[in-house]
């Protein structure tokens, strides 16, 4: 259900959700009624929204972003224009049927008619005085361009002329901040990643795009590109060129997909790659899962920043090699004046984590997935990428739950680690000996077998250490045993069996010749 | 014109398997095993030659372009290529059913394990058989007070719980997707709807951690909840997903 499924999923949902759009913007809105809206609001939306309608539902500060604030009547979404900030009737419908990805705004096109929809729009905008307004007039969409390489290189050009898009976009999209964002209310904001279209929160859609690009994302630092008095104006046909140009930048093979469950090591006859930067890791199968905060044990933590990690692995007749990649917008380095302007209070180093159990059962019995328990505890490896004092280093970790853990030293057991950072990408290998001296206390990797594995990352500018952090939960690793004789050996001979009673059954029914 | 014998039974065989396919990967969006359709397809193989070969005439016409392929001597460019084609396709069935799977392992386990005779929790010792939810009277003794309860209940949900288990209590939640197993739906009519306000207790309480083996408690997400809610919220939130979701608790049945 995750994954590419989901943006496929997401096509076929725009797709209609622009149908409908398009239906939507030709008939006037269906008058909606506010009584019935309040009706469901009270039994929907209160929680997180709140009966005043200001977002400060009982959960308001563990959500990133925070519940929208009706009473301000600023729409992040909307396809009015830069100057209008009042949202279209249909902008508020399209965020309630479809929902927000990647926060939890759900879409509810599953349990609400699309009548009782229009019944809350009317209810919603009544909370910003909006009930009696003209509908403003909707953006200047022009003549769309379809995308095509030509539009995409202009519009790549425009995205860096001037550092337009990328002073807070950066270099390649990431989201890779330069400096510090915050909304109005001073909450802190991160620049869309936009190698991720499964976060944005209406669609990667080139008209999406433009519309955000056109009117700005209000309440935030996304301005109006649109707007006259801006320097770094753009006439419409530009617009749909960095249009263009940033849906081309998905990352779609680093989509989680849900089926995709194990990390499969090839194996090599040379040397494992030490660096990150190996050309040999471009010919591995990378695997991407999800990480989620950790909201199970004390300090739970729910404003996360990393979302997925994607995973390669190597393996020699020695020696095994991990290589982790995830993006992350922040170098995070203590004592650096910079990274420290650009992190929240009390720095940290970033840092990224494997776990695996010391023992695999033939049973299904794994440790607890939350590092290890009484019974089965697990090694942990974990780098951490340095200070301006210390360098990056790598800690093992041997522990039976939360609090009992003992620390080892992984040079010894021969743990090795090389992380490096370019336009917000980490990517770290890790590397270490199939066997150990200790099989009681490390895990031991044989080829053909199955064994769990775990992640962790934190990101040292959003207050992450300890127990803040990213994880996954229990994956496999696989090194893949060589297929040997055996398959090949025995469709030779079924060949040569059917072939021989295929001919001696013909030849039987032939009249004799001669 | 006429459809060979032979021709109907492979479109009929055909047609069924791929009828299979559209039923439940289609329009139930059930994939359906392979083990399990292999199994359907050998009844439905079965069943079509019984039908075809049910009177020796059907039978022999049914085989006729067979025999013809084998035994009749003008046919020997098409006897070649069928020769040469048939053991290639065995070989390379042979070969791929050889080669080692990398499939990750089916790990089954139990949904809603037996709940065990008493729970310790909260300093206490709870006797789960007999333990009910201590503001549930208040549905009919006192539907006002039931009513802030269960808003009470859904500020201790949307704070604690819907990471997970979804603002619609669908199990569908922000974090849902990085998890296995899933969190629960409790919309679904086979999870709450099936269950005693003691059964939840207990899982709320005790958490993944609280599983029996067969459970797999190792991969559950559910926290420990009586290390950060009360007993008295913890009951306040069994009111809400049972309001939410409009179902109702199971009782011993005196009602």
């Amino acid at each position: 259900m995750a994954g590419y499924k989901n943006i496929v999923n997401g096509d076929i949902r725009l797709m209609l959700g622009v149908l409908l759009l398009a239906v939507a913007t030709h008939s006037p809105a269906k008058p909606g009624d506010a009584e019935q809206g309040e009706q469901i609001y009270s039994r929907r939306c209160v929680l997180c929204h709140s009966d005043e309608g200001d977002g400060l539902g009982p959960a308001a500060e563990r959500l990133n972003p925070p519940p929208r604030d009706f009473t301000a009547g600023i729409y992040k979404i909307k396809t009015t224009g830069f100057d209008d900030m009042a949202p279209a009737d249909e902008d508020i419908f399209r965020m309630i049927r479809d929902g927000m990805p990647g926060t939890a705004m759900p879409e509810w096109a599953d349990v609400l008619s699309e009548q009782e929809i229009w019944d809350l729009v009317a209810y919603v905008k009544t909370f910003a005085g909006y009930e009696g307004e003209e509908p403003g007039e909707q953006l200047d969409y022009g003549e769309q361009i379809p995308s095509s390489p030509e539009s995409i290189e202009k519009g790549k050009a425009l995205y860096h002329d001037q550092d337009r898009c990328s002073e807070c976009h950066g270099k390649d999209g990431k989201g890779n901040a330069v400096k510090r964002l915050k909304d109005d209310n001073g909450d802190r904001t991160w620049p869309r990643n936009q190698t991720k279209p499964w976060t944005f929160r209406a669609s990667n859609d080139p008209k999406d795009i433009f519309t955000r690009i056109t009117t700005g994302i209000p309440g935030t630092q996304m301005t109006s590109f649109a707007k006259p008095s801006s320097e770094k104006r753009l006439s419409i046909e530009e617009r749909w060129h960095i249009a263009n140009y940033v849906q081309s930048l998905a990352k779609i093979e680093q989509v989680v997909r849900a089926e995709n469950t194990v990390v499969k090591a090839e194996k090599i006859d040379d040397d494992l790659p030490d660096s990150p930067d190996d050309p040999r890791w471009q010919a591995t199968q990378p695997t991407t899962f999800f990480l989620v905060p950790q909201i199970i044990a004390k300090q739970r933590f729910f404003t996360p920043s990393n979302d997925t990690i994607t995973v390669r692995a190597l393996y020699s007749d020695t020696e095994l090699a991990i290589l982790l990649e995830w993006d992350d917008r922040t170098k995070s380095i203590p004592g650096n004046k910079l990274a420290e302007k650009i992190s929240d209070a009390d720095i940290g180093e970033d840092a990224v984590a494997i776990q695996l159990p010391i023992e695999i059962h033939d049973s299904m019995e794994k440790p607890y997935f939350g590092m290890g328990d009484a019974n089965n505890p697990v090694n942990i490896w974990h780098w951490h990428s340095g200070t301006t004092e210390t360098t990056e280093g790598i800690s093992l970790l041997n522990s039976k739950g939360f609090k009992e853990i003992e620390k080892r030293d992984a040079a010894t057991i021969g743990i090795h680690a090389k992380g490096l950072y370019t336009e917000g990408t980490w990517r770290v290998v890790m590397k270490r000996s199939l066997t150990t001296a200790e099989s009681d206390k490390d895990l031991q990797f044989v080829s053909g077998k199955f064994i769990p594995i775990a992640f962790a990352a934190w990101d040292g500018s959003n207050s992450e250490k300890g127990s803040r952090h990213t994880m996954t939960t229990w994956y496999w690793l696989l090194l893949k045993p060589a297929t040997g004789a055996k398959p090949i050996i025995a469709a030779l001979l079924v060949i040569v069996v059917i072939f021989a009673l295929l001919f001696f059954w013909a030849r039987s029914r032939q009249p004799h010749r001669g | 014109m006429k459809i060979p014998r032979l021709l109907q039974a492979v479109l009929v065989l055909l047609g069924v398997y791929f009828g299979f396919i559209l039923l439940f990967d289609v329009i139930l969006k059930q994939v359906i095993p392979s083990s399990l359709l292999n199994m359907y397809m050998f009844f439905v193989v079965a069943g079509v030659f019984m039908v075809f070969t049910f009177t020796e005439e059907g039978a022999k016409e049914l085989l006729a372009p067979i025999k013809a392929l084998v035994e009749d001597p003008n046919n020997k460019t098409n006897r070649n290529i069928v020769f040469i084609i048939l053991p290639l396709l065995g070989g390379a069935y042979t070969y791929n059913k050889l080669l080692p799977s990398f499939d990750a392992p089916v790990e089954l386990r139990t949904i809603h394990p037996a709940p065990p005779a008493s729970l310790k929790a909260y300093g206490k010792r709870y006797d789960i058989l007999n333990l009910e939810n201590p503001y549930r009277k208040f549905e009919k003794e006192d539907p006002e007070r039931f009513k802030e309860l269960i808003a009470e209940g859904g500020a201790v949900y949307i704070r604690n719980c819907q990471y997970c288990h979804g603002d619609k209590l669908d199990g569908k939640g922000p974090y849902a997707q990085g998890l296995n197993p899933m969190p629960m739906n409790f919309q679904d009519v086979g999870t709450i709807a099936q269950l005693q306000e003691s059964y939840l207790f207990w899982r709320i309480a005790s958490g993944g951690p609280g599983l029996p083996k067969e459970a797999s408690p190792w991969i559950s997400s559910m926290p420990v909840w009586q290390d950060f809610l009360s007993e008295e919220e913890i009951w306040k939130v069994i009111l809400y997903l049972y309001d939410y979701t409009g179902h109702r608790p199971r009782t011993w049945g005196e009602e």
